[in-house]
């Protein structure tokens, strides 16, 4: 958002800077913006800007080119459409930047912006569109074009296409719930007259016969909504694993065969009403358990960044693009300005100038020359390269390091859950009680004997244990995700207080991708000469000359002549009469190669044609950045992790208080390799990372949590995603997942207190319907509010739940 | 007694068929975006294009 | 691609404003009438059409159908249009259903003021106009589910759920509670006797609640809150959970109306806690409405019409609240038969229906003349002088109803009722009731301000009959391969989204009532007790013309303070031949349960009856009871009485075969018997008088229980 004193965007609502861009009479901060408006308002759709103010994304670079030729590809249209019968189509797309009412009114109109769109359909929920259109009247390609033109970019990569047809959610927790909801409902009323009725003889005959309702709606019940506990259960002991669900399956059985038996036998009432709210308390539970962040990914592999498409080359040069997952080997492949490298493989034309960033974390790009061997995963600027495939996309060294290591995760004995712990000597205490309490009354009054038994399974069931942790971790899940950590599930929370080592990678983790520290010490220039250098910056969008510009302090408005820009180079052109280069070495014409770039990003730059000296660009830190590491080094065996050279070393030393864990120039299998070790010395590790990098690593480590500038965007598979602006909180999240282990440790000694109440009444043959009816919730109240409520409260007081809003 | 078994009867018809539509309505997604419809009425309504004078 | 333009019909949303307004006014000025009876009985003028038995329910009908009822239509025609993006179905349709309503209101009426009623609370209307009401309510939902069908957006938003539902379960409650056989055009006896009649009747009378004054109007108050505040609701997951709750629930909850009464204990606990659970889900929608002016209260502050919303939605915050309270069986004791239903009530109507129909009113009403609220100011003082209106008609009333309810309980230390005399718990807080008709004048007033406002609104508004609008057609995108025409089906299927609101309801209503119905022995039948006689049937059909039920009532909870001032409490086996039953809500005079058992405390002579009808204050200078004195003069038809026979042995009712033809001899005689004892007191009254079957009547209730022999055996034995 604009800085106070400035002008907002019209569109967007960023800075305008240097210069309001004025059009219609309102400011916009870029052309890409005014001509997002010009857009909306020659279609009469500026009801966009009434809805919220500001509603726009930053457009950036809009020009698509051929960008998206490859959507005209019949092979690659037919694997993205959902339907199409020739005439009509429809088509879903992931949209990240969909964030505000506005976008949903826009992208719901688009019709108003190009015709043949019958009808577009935006799930907020999940950032999806479903567009329906006419197929003669606009095509796929045309209709992404659209949508970038707006700036709603749509997410469309291998990962998605493949998919696709796989991305069906699975509601059976809501099926099952609802049959136990519906049949607890009708059994609850059916029990009434049981416990209200009066001694009067036609009331009585009323009652008994609505017990057979009872044992009609108990059956979807046991049969369908509460299996999966017997399952689970049958399962674990087939695998000589006592979990929690194997006393809840003893509990649910005694239940149905007592009360099944009563009501055949017209010897009791049962107790229905028990089993029935049983199940339905347990599966909201696991309902509440079950909260997953939509439009997250926390799943995303290597394919998710590489593009749907190559271009290929024959023999005469022509060019066909062909899906990624047909690249051969030996083929000729065209890779044009900021597209990704899908396979190794080698250099054969072209100047290249990757950005491996993605795969080393090293944030200056690495220049290659023809013969050269290229690994997939950079990013290439600048002119067109064409390589030959030497291996395929699924081979290829980064790809590789994925489907190696993923599938051999080694797993930390420490991390079984609390529950899992305490639920088998729990059993076994049931078992032995329920055994126990038969055998007692076998020889004082046999006919109590068993009803002693199941008295004891029943009450003893231990559904507010059970539904203890998933409330706890679930409310705390929720409160982290309000505050900008998202976790993939809420055993995460038990896991996260756990960890007694940390991995930090530095790039994009430590420190911020888009802000540098400027130093212009090596530089013999005065400050009115800086200005002239800084009016040149103003006129390049490239993330270093938007950081030098933004370093002013003053107003620049001078005049900049013949201005040129060669991409992944540096910039030229005069200012007030003098001419100056600002760029790489190699570009600024100097012969100091040396060293280029030990102390960080150096900018060379000449004035009128002379060598002056560099800028010096320092990756800038994050905010809080020493605050959190000094703090977690109290606690934690902190590491770092570097793709980087190490010229950063002496300044990290500093703030970790010594050197003595930090590896630089790391690649991602060694970084993968380094967590492996730790854990093998037995050290429960946290990884934080962010690029495809760290992916290994995240992987391996117990707990991956990845930082993210927009979490919709960018994050490998992880167990966690953190709001990078949340960074100087991590310490925070850290120590409430220690609280909130607390919390569902005392809970478990209240519904213990329970249970033991009730079980003592059991074993005295003195348990009635009514008081398990009244028991069972009794506990399972009592817990989920406790747990909710000093959750809620103790993240309050922490200061966990500061106000924070999601960024666009 | 009568009455009773057709109750019964009645009874789970109507719980089978309460089921089945509530499991249809979940499987086809009644419930996927509770933001974007709960928003969509506050949109204004489109006026017709005007007629071109120009 | 154009999007094809079409026309909302605002014509028909106005026409329902203003009619909206109109019986507003004329619904609000009966009650206030109504209210000033209790304080000066002599404003009836001692003619027939102005007792507060004919009063009541012209008032109670016409807030209700035709206040609130015009009010819900206002919204739905303009919310329905907006949200399905679609001309309503059919404008002959909507004509139909606009004037249909109006002349329903306009024959309720007048057929209450000429006592032609079914003496069932809230469904007082007689079959004709009861077949009218379900023909128009079906063209209403044709017409609305046909707009529903013809739609031009995908999702049906929560609103039209719960138009849908009022729809589907007005309908059925009204026939289901409707259903009678007809004596003549202007008469007709419900199906149902006794104990089934009364949970039939409540279970529709509360659910009338339910579905006529709360479920459309959360509809509009989703609807126009968030329009008015211009911010989505709260909660919309909040808004579909709540709603299936609350259509669940709240078809169980109408055996509270009858606690302590002879229902079953079990229905009635039943009744009870669904009545508590209903908490959840009502406090679901109130919580869901504010919330949703979270972070706009500086709005709420400057616009009238979220202010009227706001103080709506907290009054139904605290009416649901407090009926849940009413049916706890301990404060039922006290609140039942007591002014405190009447504040409750009031609480809704007045705050939650009133207001909330203000609050759209003055939020519509601009947006349909395209300009701005005339005053706002004008518009504030509304909306406060009808806040303290509220506050001065429930607050003096909760006062009243627990003094009374005290003063009936209270017993002096020798174990003797303190205020025997009914009359001295009445005249105590007439006070009470004159504080009332002041807020209720002052709630009067106020809409009076808004009426003004908004006729000046509309005079410098320009009205757009047609309001054209654009919007894509819906677009099946091919067969079933595609993932959006298997998608959001049941939102596609409105028609089955009804028929599973109808089986919602059946199942609770059914469940509820048809073990009650068929099961006949449920109800402990009294072999003392016998069908009324021709006269006393006649005397009956007068008691419930003239709207006796609505001040007196027939039902004797099994408390002390009430057997003592009554005598033995009443048993469900006593009704079996009441059709309709009379046990009455509200007990303005003292219950009539035992009024013909000689022994009992409540006894009086025939000519006791005679001279209290004709003059009550001659009696009891402070009786509030006004004169009935046309019964006096009025000849009794028994032309009907074969034909009133026949029905009642078509219900069951056992008289003997071929009675019907000697019927008349058998009234005659017992009528002449009436009018020599009258002599015998010095009361001159022919035996062919109507209140000679009143007081027959009156001197049969309750004397069957204390009968030892059989019961009374026709044709009648002459030693009567």
């Amino acid at each position: 958002m604009a800085k106070e004193g400035s002008i907002a965007c019209y569109h967007c609502g960023e800075d305008c800077v240097p210069t309001p861009i004025p059009f219609d009479s309102k400011s916009f901060c870029c052309s890409g913006c005014r001509t997002v408006y010009e857009i909306l308002s020659q279609n009469g759709a500026c009801d966009y800007y009434d809805l919220n103010t500001s509603p726009g994304i930053k457009a950036n670079s809009r020009e698509t080119g051929n960008r998206y030729a490859y959507l005209d590809q019949e092979e690659i249209r037919k694997e993205i459409l959902e339907f199409s019968d020739g005439g009509i189509s429809t088509v879903k797309f992931f949209i990240p930047g969909i964030h505000c009412s506005s976008c949903i009114w826009l992208l719901e109109n688009l019709g108003k912006l190009q015709k043949g769109i019958a009808q577009s359909h935006v799930n907020f929920a999940k950032k999806e569109i479903s567009i329906t259109f006419h197929d003669d009247s606009i095509s796929l390609r045309q209709l992404v074009e659209l949508l970038v033109s707006v700036n709603y970019i749509p997410e469309i990569s291998m990962d998605n296409v493949r998919k696709k047809t796989k991305r069906k959610v699975n509601n059976s927790i809501y099926f099952r719930l609802g049959v136990a909801g519906f049949c607890f409902g009708n059994i609850m009323l059916f029990s009434f007259p049981e416990y209200l009725a009066g001694g009067d003889f036609i009331e009585g005959v009323i009652v008994t016969n609505l017990r057979w309702f009872n044992l009609i709606f108990s059956l979807p019940v046991i049969l369908y909504s509460g299996n999966i506990y017997i399952i689970s259960a049958w399962k674990g002991i087939k695998k000589n694993f006592i979990s929690i669900d194997v006393p809840i399956a003893l509990g649910i059985l005694a239940l149905f065969l007592r009360s099944a038996y009563e009501i055949l036998s017209n010897s009791g009432p049962g107790f229905m009403d028990s089993l029935a709210g049983l199940v339905f308390f347990l599966l909201i539970g696991k309902w509440y358990q079950g909260k997953t962040y939509e439009a997250l990914s926390f799943e995303r592999d290597y394919e998710s960044y590489f593009p749907v498409s190559v271009t290929v080359l024959n023999d005469d040069g022509e060019e066909t693009i062909i899906p990624l997952g047909k690249i051969k080997i030996g083929q000729r492949i065209l890779i044009r300005n900021q597209e990704l490298i899908p396979a190794d493989g080698l250099l054969v034309k072209g100047e290249g100038n990757l950005d491996y960033s993605f795969v080393s974390g090293e944030s200056n790009p690495v220049n290659k020359a023809t013969g050269d061997r290229i690994f997939a995963g950079g990013r290439q600027l600048g002119s067109s390269i064409e390589i030959i495939v030497e291996k395929e996309v699924a081979q290829s060294y980064l790809t590789e390091l994925w489907n190696r290591e993923t599938h051999e995760k080694f797993t930390n004995p420490k991390i079984t859950t609390l529950i899992s712990r305490i639920s088998k000597r729990f059993t076994y205490a049931v078992i032995l009680i329920s055994t126990g309490s038969a055998i007692a009354w076998f020889f004082i009054d046999p006919s109590v004997s068993i009803n002693a038994f199941t008295s004891v399974l029943i009450v003893a069931c231990p559904c507010a244990l059970a539904l203890s942790m998933p409330f706890a971790y679930g409310n705390t899940m929720r409160i982290f995700g309000r505050n900008g950590f998202y976790l993939k599930e809420t055993q995460v929370v038990e896991i996260l207080s756990n960890i007694d080592t940390i991995v930090f990678d530095k790039t994009g983790t430590l420190t911020q991708n888009d802000d540098f520290d400027i130093s212009w010490d090596k530089l013999n220039l005065d400050a009115k000469e800086r200005e002239l250098i800084m009016a040149l910056a103003k006129q390049s969008t490239h993330p270093v000359s938007s950081a030098i510009y933004k370093s002013r302090t003053g107003i620049i408005n001078q005049t900049v002549e013949k201005f040129e820009e060669i991409v992944s180079q540096g910039i030229s052109g005069i200012v007030e009469g003098n001419t100056i280069k600002l760029g790489s070495s190699a570009f600024v014409n100097t012969n100091s190669t040396a060293e280029q770039n030990a102390d960080g990003n150096r900018v060379f730059v000449s004035f009128n044609n002379e060598l002056n000296g560099y800028i010096l660009l320092k990756n800038k830190y994050r905010q809080g950045f020493s605050n959190v590491i000094s703090l977690l080094g109290r606690d934690y065996d902190l590491h770092v992790l570097s793709g980087d050279n190490e010229a950063e070393r002496e300044r990290l030393s500093e703030v970790f208080g010594s050197s003595k864990n930090m590896f630089f120039k790391q690649t991602p299998h060694d970084k993968l390799e380094y967590v492996r070790k730790l854990k093998l010395k037995g050290a429960t590790v946290l990884m934080v990372g962010d690029g495809l990098n760290d992916a290994g690593a995240l992987q391996e480590s117990d707990l991956g949590v990845s930082i993210a500038d927009d979490v919709y965007h960018f994050s490998p598979a992880c167990d966690g995603i953190l709001d990078s602006g949340r960074f100087e909180t991590l310490g925070n999240f850290i120590r409430f997942s220690k609280t909130s282990v607390k919390i569902v440790k005392f809970s478990i000694l209240i519904s213990l207190l329970y249970n033991i109440t009730g079980t003592t009444i059991a074993a005295f043959g003195l348990l009635t319907p009514i008081i398990a009816a009244i028991l069972m919730p009794l506990s399972s109240v009592t817990v989920v509010v406790f747990v909710t409520l000093s959750t809620s409260y103790l993240a309050n007081k922490r200061g966990i739940s500061k106000r924070y809003s999601t960024p666009k | 007694m009568g009455v009773l078994i057709l109750l019964i009867s009645f009874s789970i018809v109507v719980a089978v068929g309460f089921l089945l539509a509530f499991i249809w309505s979940v499987r086809t997604g009644q419930y996927d975006d509770e933001y974007g419809d709960s928003v969509r009425i506050l949109f204004k309504d489109d006026k017709p294009d005007p007629p071109v004078s120009m | 691609m154009e999007n094809p333009t079409f026309y909302y019909d605002n014509k028909i949303v106005k026409s329902f404003a203003y009619a909206t307004l109109f019986w507003g006014v004329i619904g609000m000025l009966v009650g206030l009438y109504a209210a000033l009876q209790f304080i000066w009985p002599g404003l009836t003028f001692n003619i027939p059409y102005t007792t507060f038995g004919r009063i009541r329910p012209i008032h109670t009908n016409a807030v209700i159908f035709a206040f609130v009822g015009n009010g819900m239509f206002t919204g739905i025609y303009y919310s329905l249009q907006r949200l399905t993006k679609a001309r309503m179905f059919n404008d002959v349709l909507s004509k139909v259903h606009f004037w249909g309503w109006q002349l329903i209101i306009v024959l309720a009426a007048l057929s209450f003021a000429f006592g032609i009623t079914t003496g069932k609370e809230y469904a007082e209307l007689e079959w004709p106009i009861d077949i009218l009401v379900a023909l128009i309510w079906v063209v209403f939902g044709w017409n609305m589910l046909g707009t529903i069908i013809k739609r031009r957006t995908q999702h049906i938003y929560v609103a039209i759920w719960f138009y849908i539902a009022t729809f589907v379960t007005v309908a059925i409650l009204h026939i289901v509670n409707s259903i009678a056989i007809p004596v003549s055009l202007f008469k007709s006896y419900p199906i149902y006797a006794g104990v089934q009649d009364a949970l039939v009747q409540w279970w529709y009378g509360h659910n009338a609640v339910a579905f006529f004054l709360t479920t459309p109007y959360l509809g509009l108050m989703y609807y126009f809150l968030p329009k008015a505040a211009n911010r989505p609701v709260y909660s919309y997951k909040l808004s579909i959970i709540h709603f299936w709750a609350l259509i669940f629930l709240y078809i169980w909850a109408g055996p509270h109306h009858l606690l302590y009464s002879s229902l079953p204990n079990w229905a009635q606990s039943l009744g009870v806690v669904f009545s508590i659970m209903l908490i959840a889900p009502s406090w679901g929608g109130m919580v869901n409405g504010l919330l949703t002016l979270r972070g706009a209260w500086d709005k709420v502050r400057e616009d009238p019409v979220l202010k009227f919303m706001v103080v709506a939605v907290t009054a139904y915050g605290m009416s649901t609240f407090e009926g849940p309270m009413m049916s706890l069986k301990s404060v039922n004791a006290i609140s039942h038969f007591t002014d405190w239903t009447v504040g409750h009530a009031h609480i809704g109507a007045l705050g939650w229906n009133g207001f909330l129909t203000f609050g759209m009113l003055y939020w519509l009403i601009p947006v349909l003349f395209n300009t701005k609220i005339y005053s706002k100011k004008l518009a504030n003082t509304h909306f406060w002088l009808g806040t303290l209106g509220i506050i001065m008609y429930a607050v003096p009333l909760y006062w009243g109803a627990i003094t009374q309810a005290l003063m009936w309980k209270e017993f002096t230390p020798e174990g003797m009722l303190r205020y025997p005399n009914f009359l001295e718990t009445v005249t105590q807080i007439i006070p009470m009731y004159a504080t009332r008709a002041i807020g209720g004048g002052l709630y009067i007033t106020g809409v009076l301000f808004g009426v003004v406002n908004i006729i000046k609104t509309v005079k410098t508004g320009k009205f757009v009959g047609d309001e054209a609008a654009s919007a894509p057609a819906l677009v099946k995108a091919g067969g079933k391969a595609a993932g959006e025409s298997t998608h959001r089906w049941l939102e596609r299927k409105p028609v089955l989204f009804m028929i599973l609101a109808v089986v919602v309801i059946l199942i609770g209503g059914l469940i509820e009532i048809v073990p009650m119905y068929l099961i006949r022995s449920n109800i402990p039948t009294i072999s003392s007790v016998g069908p009324y006689t021709p006269l006393e049937l006649h005397g009956r059909d007068i008691y419930v013309r003239e709207g006796c039920y609505t001040c007196h009532s027939q039902m004797i909870r099994p408390f002390r303070s009430e057997t003592e001032r009554y005598g033995e409490y009443s048993k469900a086996g006593e009704f079996v031949y009441d059709h309709p039953f009379q046990w009455g809500s509200k007990r303005n005079g003292p219950d009539l349960a035992r009024e013909g058992v000689v022994t009992g405390r409540q006894y009086k002579p025939n000519s006791w009856h005679y001279q209290h009808m004709l003059n009550p204050q001659a009696l009891n200078v402070q009786s509030i009871m006004p004169s009935f004195k046309w019964l006096i003069s009025n000849k009794l038809d028994i032309s009907t009485t074969a034909r009133k026979v026949k029905v009642m042995q078509f219900l069951g009712v056992p008289y003997p075969e071929g009675y019907d033809k000697i019927a008349n001899q058998d009234l005659i005689k017992q009528a002449t018997e009436i009018s020599e004892n009258l002599k015998a007191s010095g009361i001159q009254c022919d035996p062919d008088k109507e209140i000679i079957a009143v007081i027959a009547y009156l001197q049969r209730l309750g004397t069957d229980i204390t009968r030892t022999g059989p019961a009374v055996s026709f044709p009648l034995s002459s030693n009567k």
